[in-house]
């Protein structure tokens, strides 16, 4: 698909925003039609993206810790009290197909063990040092404060907003919705474009596409429409008209809307998920981010009658704010990731699309190295991983870091610099996913910044 | 905060497209709701100590969808002893009687009395619940539970996150019982208060916090610096006394760097449990203030924003001059205002009303900054809030937060707990309950944040902050959890001992038109449209009513429908 191509489609989303500025209350749904007509309908196959964002800010060094000798050393020696011991990382160390320069070495954490088998058969990829950048930024521009930064690093919601839009906190939409945006009328219901298994989120808001969001066990019913409410079919009927009719005030009119669209995307999830039969991979009880996954893989499963054709996920865990008693909460943490991640793998194969789905951790930021007691500190750069058939894997994307407090790559503390920025890695992942060059600045507005705008992991 | 978002955009984001300034454009916040005319009116109604006094009409002058239009506001919505108060004191005195009324039981001293400090809870969160649906749903200070909630989602501590502490409960006990002390107090004693609470300490990280040890190169954690300068004081932008950024050459100016975040880190050391307090069984030692440790407290100077704290100064002189230059700091009135406004009348407000409303704050009149007083008048009071003209202006308002419905329903159904125990429980779920629950926020950003701004909606930019977990499951969810409730299934059954009076209402059951007039005025302060209920009133006339089960149904049904309306559900 080319949805540059399509000037129309552009011009269309450049009037409905004309129109929002006004405060017209004209039904988005109506909206939504011309957009249909305006774009063309011609993505092939099928592709999802899946975002695991893990809330709080994720430790990177504990989630991927350097493993040869003299890295190890120096990881231990800056935050000795919650370093992971190297006999630890024995059994989860990283061989890529490449090695790292200067023979730097990584090893997972003892809890994403069932990752390793993922990387080994080269459907894994770690990105080293990826972070929120507005431009290419090194050590002495970041010092001489020659650079632009992103506003307020450190802070959650605000790089939250950075990594999921691409755009300062208070952003309304993210590079999924736009992602979504270029995408939503190829898919048979443009409801189903944008999906969100777990609390709203800016990354799956587009301009026009919509984020819809649904629980682990699917849509929610109203059950005073599925049944006669207090055993009247006219108030069941009144409710229907009550909650959906368009209004003028424009909270209402949005309450009235979304209801509508909760109503009708119910009817249609519902009975799309019932024509599917049970998915045999088993994914791990009491894991919350693998139950999210799991209605996911339903949902992709499903795709031939939600007639889905690109699809973006977003699924999420807290807790990772690991201020204090990180050696005791962080490796629990992991453990829910790690085996969620594997099962949500291994369902992509038992449904034959794991080519088709890419599946990329993301978080607030990285921590510190060094401690704070216990814990460590709000962050920068981190290490992620990238998952799926698509992915060249096995390997590491970027340089591995300078370990230490206040060296080249970090700007104190261990906060590292980024070296890969998150719009390099929405950019990768946006041309497997079918965004043309020319329509990924309107999805990535600061990808005109860098030179290198794929950074290759993707088949 | 962020009514101009989009203006932080533009400065860090000059390579955008020009498409993409096309799109972006749709974040530019509307105009403000009253224009300069309609201001010229409210001069006499602002909270400014050098304004005239506020209105106080006459009791004939206040009609009954006015006074519940003010219940919905400043309580947890109406009944009819409260609306004939409103009616017969006007807004100002009512206001004040309820300033003036005593406050009851603490939470704290609810968790005694039900033997939560016995030691089988010593592991567990038990009772927090409990205590504090008792004061929502029970406690009959309606403005003073009101601001209390209010508060708790603008300084805001979770109970889920309060770690590594025996008896949990008592803590986030006690940080409510500072919220509801202070509700009516001075917003600077709130602020030492909760910087010393335990129960913040927790959850912001900054309990057991040391000064820097160069020796493990570990630094004084940053959590609480960090929040409490960007959401319980002054924010990330500069702002005019109206809420509006203040520009320079054009552009933002942050109110602090990084910097001053890690400095200011360096008062928040040394504050740990006070020993001297039993531990051990006991919640004794989790229930007090923090204490100071010179051993850990950072010693040297401390320098942010423009204060310099001198070497030497110690921990409880550190906080004291630290929370003094948050205080002095010309944000706080609009910032702290603006979000209060937002809790309690109208998501965007206009410029003029928030200026109004930081008036109060910087002086009630007598030259005290931060009295909340005088706040809660300049806020209630304001012609914004009590204009009829608002009523018809489709932006003005707000959704109801669930939670507030839920409040609402039960006081109106004169819910009681027979065991006293109140076992609603958690109510976060947004698929079967209400996506919110008090004292449940996922984090210290609240259940949504003071600035979301929906996107691909008709909403032209506008902030709405309860559409940030309105969502389509919580929508249904919302509808059939009230369902339950109101007719006492499932959760809220008899096994919970949640009980309902519905006496009053069910004598208004044999006429349909009645009964919705009436739940009109209690619920939505007479903001349902005639043609709504002549839709539900149809409905409703199919449900036979020759039988008390019939009754019921048709009042369920009432009910139910009611606060599914999107006109209730929506607050003007």
């Amino acid at each position: 698909m080319n949805p540059s191509s399509n000037a129309s489609r552009r011009e269309f989303l450049k009037r409905a925003s004309a129109l929002s500025i006004t405060g017209v209350a004209a039904p988005w749904a109506l909206n939504l039609a011309a957009l249909g007509e305006a774009a063309a309908a011609n993505a092939t196959g099928y592709k999802a993206l899946v975002c695991v964002f893990l809330y709080g800010g994720n430790d990177y060094a504990n989630t991927l810790a350097p493993y040869d000798a003299p890295s190890h050393a120096l990881y231990s020696a800056q935050r000795p009290v919650i370093a992971t011991a190297r006999a630890a990382l024995a059994g989860t160390v990283l061989n890529p197909l490449t090695a790292l320069a200067g023979a730097r070495e990584y090893a997972l954490a003892p809890a994403l063990a069932p990752l390793l088998p993922i990387f080994d058969a080269q459907q894994m990829a770690v990105l080293l040092n990826v972070g929120t950048l507005i431009e290419p930024t090194s050590k002495t521009a970041y010092v001489n404060k020659s650079v632009r930064l992103p506003p307020k690093l450190f802070s959650h919601n605000d790089q939250q907003s950075v990594w999921q839009s691409s755009l300062a906190e208070g952003a309304t939409t993210g590079w999924g919705g736009r992602m979504g945006d270029l995408f939503a009328a190829s898919n048979g219901n443009a409801t189903f474009t944008c999906v969100n298994v777990t609390g709203n989120a800016v990354y799956l808001a587009g301009d026009s596409a919509i984020q819809y969001q649904v629980t682990s066990n699917g849509s929610v019913p109203l059950t005073g429409l599925k049944n006669p409410l207090f055993g009247s079919r006219a108030c069941s009927d009144a409710l229907r008209a009550l909650v959906t009719a368009p209004r003028t005030h424009l909270y209402e009119a949005e309450h009235a809307r979304i209801m509508a669209r909760s109503i009708n995307a119910d009817v249609q999830l519902t009975s799309a998920l019932a024509g599917i039969s049970p998915i045999a991979t088993v994914f791990p009880a009491n894991n919350g981010l693998a139950a999210q996954l799991g209605m996911v893989a339903r949902m992709i499963k499903a795709r031939a009658s939600t007639g889905a054709k690109r699809q973006v996920f977003f699924v999420s865990m807290g807790g990772f704010d690991t201020h204090d008693g990180l050696i005791d909460a962080h490796p629990g943490l992991l453990a829910q990731v790690g085996p969620a991640l594997a099962a949500f793998h291994a369902a992509t194969v038992e449904l034959g699309v794991a080519n088709e789905v890419t599946t990329f951790t993301a978080s607030d930021f990285g921590r510190t190295l060094t401690s704070d007691g216990d814990g460590s500190d709000h962050g920068w750069g981190s290490m992620h991983f990238v998952m799926g058939g698509a992915v060249k894997g096995k390997s590491f994307v970027g340089a591995a870091p300078v370990i230490a407090n206040n060296g080249p790559n970090d700007v104190g503390q261990g906060r590292l610099l980024p070296d890969i920025a998150v719009d390099q890695l929405a950019a990768t992942l946006g041309s497997w996913f079918g965004v043309s060059n020319s329509e990924l600045p309107t999805v990535l507005p600061n990808l005109g910044n860098y030179s290198l705008t794929n950074l290759g992991f993707m088949a | 905060m962020h009514p101009t978002t989009s203006l932080i955009v533009a400065p860090h984001y000059p390579t955008v497209s020009r498409h993409f300034d096309a799109l972006n454009d749709s974040r530019v916040p509307a105009a403000p709701v009253l224009g300069a005319a309609s201001s010229a009116t409210l001069v006499a109604c602002g909270g400014g100590g050098d304004s005239a006094p506020p209105p106080n009409p006459p009791p004939s002058a206040v009609s009954r969808e006015q006074a519940a239009r003010l219940l919905s506001q400043a309580a947890f919505g109406a009944d009819l002893a409260a609306i004939d108060q409103v009616r017969s004191s006007g807004y100002a005195t009512w206001l004040d009687q309820q300033m003036a009324m005593p406050r009851g039981q603490s939470r704290l001293e609810y968790l005694y009395a039900n033997g939560f400090n016995a030691v089988e809870h010593k592991n567990t969160r038990n009772g927090i619940s409990n205590a504090l649906w008792n004061h929502l749903l029970g406690h009959p200070d309606l403005l003073r539970q009101r601001m209390t909630l209010a508060l708790s989602e603008i300084v805001v501590v979770g109970v889920t996150g309060i770690a590594g502490l025996s008896f949990r409960s008592f803590p986030a006990a006690v940080f409510m019982d500072i919220l509801e002390a202070n509700a009516f107090g001075n917003y600077r004693t709130l602020l030492q208060e909760v910087s010393t609470s335990t129960a913040m300490g927790s959850f912001l990280t900054y309990r057991g916090n040391r000064k820097a040890v160069p020796a493990v190169g570990s630094l004084p954690d940053e959590n609480y610096a960090r929040e409490l300068m960007q959401l319980f004081t002054i924010g990330l932008l500069e702002l005019n006394l109206d809420g509006t950024p203040r520009l320079v050459g054009g552009k933002v100016v942050e109110t602090y760097v990084q910097e001053d975040v890690s400095q200011m880190a360096r008062v928040f050391t040394g504050w740990d449990l006070d020993a001297s307090k039993l531990a051990g069984d006991s919640p004794e030692r989790v229930q007090s203030p923090m204490v100071q440790i010179a051993a850990r407290h950072e010693q040297g100077e401390k320098r942010f924003l423009t204060t310099v704290i001198p070497p030497g100064t110690d921990g409880v002189q550190s906080l004291k001059l630290a929370l003094d230059a948050l205080m002095a700091h010309p944000n706080i009135g609009p910032f702290v205002g603006r979000q209060l406004i937002q809790r309690l009348v109208t998501s965007n407000p206009s410029p003029a009303y928030v200026a109004r409303v930081a008036a109060a704050f910087n002086n009630n009149g007598a030259g005290v900054k931060g009295d909340l007083k005088a706040v809660l008048k300049a806020i209630l009071l304001d012609s914004e809030a009590r204009s009829t003209t608002t009523l018809t202006d489709p932006a003005f308002g707000k959704l109801r937060e669930p939670l507030l419905r839920f409040i609402q329903w039960a006081r109106l159904a004169k819910v009681d707990s027979s065991d006293g125990l109140w076992r609603v429980g958690d109510t976060t779920d947004p698929a079967t309950r209400l996506g919110q629950s008090p004292m449940n926020a996922p984090s210290v950003f609240n259940f949504f944040r003071p600035g979301y701004v929906p996107s691909a909606s008709a909403l032209g930019g506008r902030t709405v902050p309860e559409l940030q977990i309105t969502s389509e499951t919580s929508v249904a969810g919302y509808v059939n959890y009230m369902q339950q409730a109101i007719s006492g299934t499932g959760s809220l059954g008899v096994a919970s001992g949640i009980t309902r009076d519905y006496s009053a209402l069910l004598l208004l059951v044999a006429n349909s038109a009645a009964l919705l007039a009436e739940l009109n005025v209690l619920l939505a302060a007479g903001q349902i449209s005639d043609a709504t209920l002549a839709l539900l009133k149809t409905a409703l006339d199919t449900v036979v009513v020759t039988t008390p089960a019939g009754q019921l149904n048709r009042l369920h049904a009432a009910l139910t429908l009611v606060m599914a309306a999107p006109e209730y559900i929506t607050q003007k």
